[in-house]
């Protein structure tokens, strides 16, 4: 059976557009309550560790995900850490042009095996390599919401 | 084991929790602009309520006119035959009587009500028809099977989507003048 009518004329197609408002307010959790809080009040990073796989999570998990062990003891691990892989990005996240290309990086923290991604500030694109320390930078105490934002990025040690 | 056996751990929040800022939170509004590719069938509908009409699409086989329009009757599963035009006057098959907005938010207390109604079209085969909202109309005098008629948007103001029509009001009853109501626009809406 034959399809009746088509469109053959490429200007003919319409469409409809539209957007779906959709917002939400997410909770960070029992672990990131208390890692977000830390940073908003102390400015510092937590970790929690798991003693059987001695493995350590930042940002801090409440259960080991190799073993399902609950972990309650939260460590201050400081706010240095080490440029695992970084990037240049040209591009804001909706895809348009930013006006000045920005350093990310995933740094792992002091010595976890944890890691959070931000940006790199203070550097240029050359003078970095993995493995490379990085001390973050915190934006003023009175400034400070309880969010990643809270950190401006990851700069020079001094 | 049973279920009550075990410590079910949570944390119970209230919505005053956030607004107090009792746990930190994250907030985004993820962008969900979509273009949908009309079709043939709609794309047609939609370009003739631009020019103030309403059109089907008729099977052969079945005997449907079919409204909204597609080019495939479902229930012969063949392509349909023929465009038809259908009246823009017909019977209230549904309705409801809403006082909270689309996104579940209260009407105001001097904010009518909104009458979102399903009306079968003249014209098209029984029980088919569109959704659309119900006008110049007192909510208790509404019923089922409650005749009606579509009130236009000035060919100006037409775009060529479903809100060319503003509403459906109460059809005359007596009257079958096939002359079109001056579209009244609404200050409301």
């Amino acid at each position: 059976m034959a399809i009746t009518e088509k469109i053959t004329n490429t200007t003919t197609p319409t469409f409809w557009e539209g957007a779906i408002p959709v917002r939400y307010v997410y909770t960070f959790g029992l672990a990131g309550e208390k890692f977000f809080r830390t940073v908003k009040d102390k400015g510092t990073f937590l970790a929690t560790y798991c003693e059987d796989c001695d493995i350590s999570f930042v940002p801090p998990k409440i259960y080991c995900d190799r073993c399902f062990n609950e972990l309650d003891s939260y460590i201050d691990v400081g706010t240095i850490g080490y440029v695992e892989t970084f990037t240049l990005s040209f591009r804001n996240m909706d895809g348009s042009e930013k006006e000045a290309p920005e350093l990310l990086a995933m740094v792992r923290i002091g010595d976890t095996d944890g890691g959070l991604i931000h940006y790199l500030k203070g550097f240029e694109v050359d003078e970095i390599g993995i493995g490379m320390p990085v001390k973050a930078v915190f934006k003023p105490k009175a400034q400070r919401k309880g969010s990643i934002e809270d950190i401006i990025g990851f700069g020079p040690l001094k | 084991m049973k279920l009550e056996d075990f410590e079910l751990r949570g944390t119970n929040l209230k919505s005053s929790d956030f607004k107090k800022g009792k746990v930190l939170t994250t907030e985004w509004e993820p962008n969900l602009k979509y273009a949908w590719d009309n079709g043939v069938a709609i794309g047609r509908y939609l370009a003739e309520l631009g020019k103030g009409r309403i059109i089907a699409r008729t099977c052969y086989k079945c005997n449907r006119t079919m409204l909204p329009p597609r080019m495939f009757c479902e229930l012969c599963f063949r392509p349909t035959d023929e465009w038809t035009f259908v009246k823009d006057t017909g019977v209230i098959n549904t309705f409801s009587i809403a006082k909270v907005n689309w996104d579940a938010s209260r009407r105001g207390p001097k904010e009518p009500p909104l009458l979102p109604a399903v009306i079968e079209i003249d014209g098209a085969s029984k029980g088919m028809g569109i959704m659309h909202m119900l006008g110049e109309v007192d909510p208790k005098d509404l019923k089922i099977g409650m005749k009606v008629k579509a009130v236009w948007k000035t060919p100006e103001d037409r775009t060529g989507a479903i809100t060319d029509i503003l509403y459906f009001k109460p059809a005359a009853a007596k009257k079958k003048t096939k002359k079109k109501a001056a579209p009244k626009t609404r200050g409301k809406r």
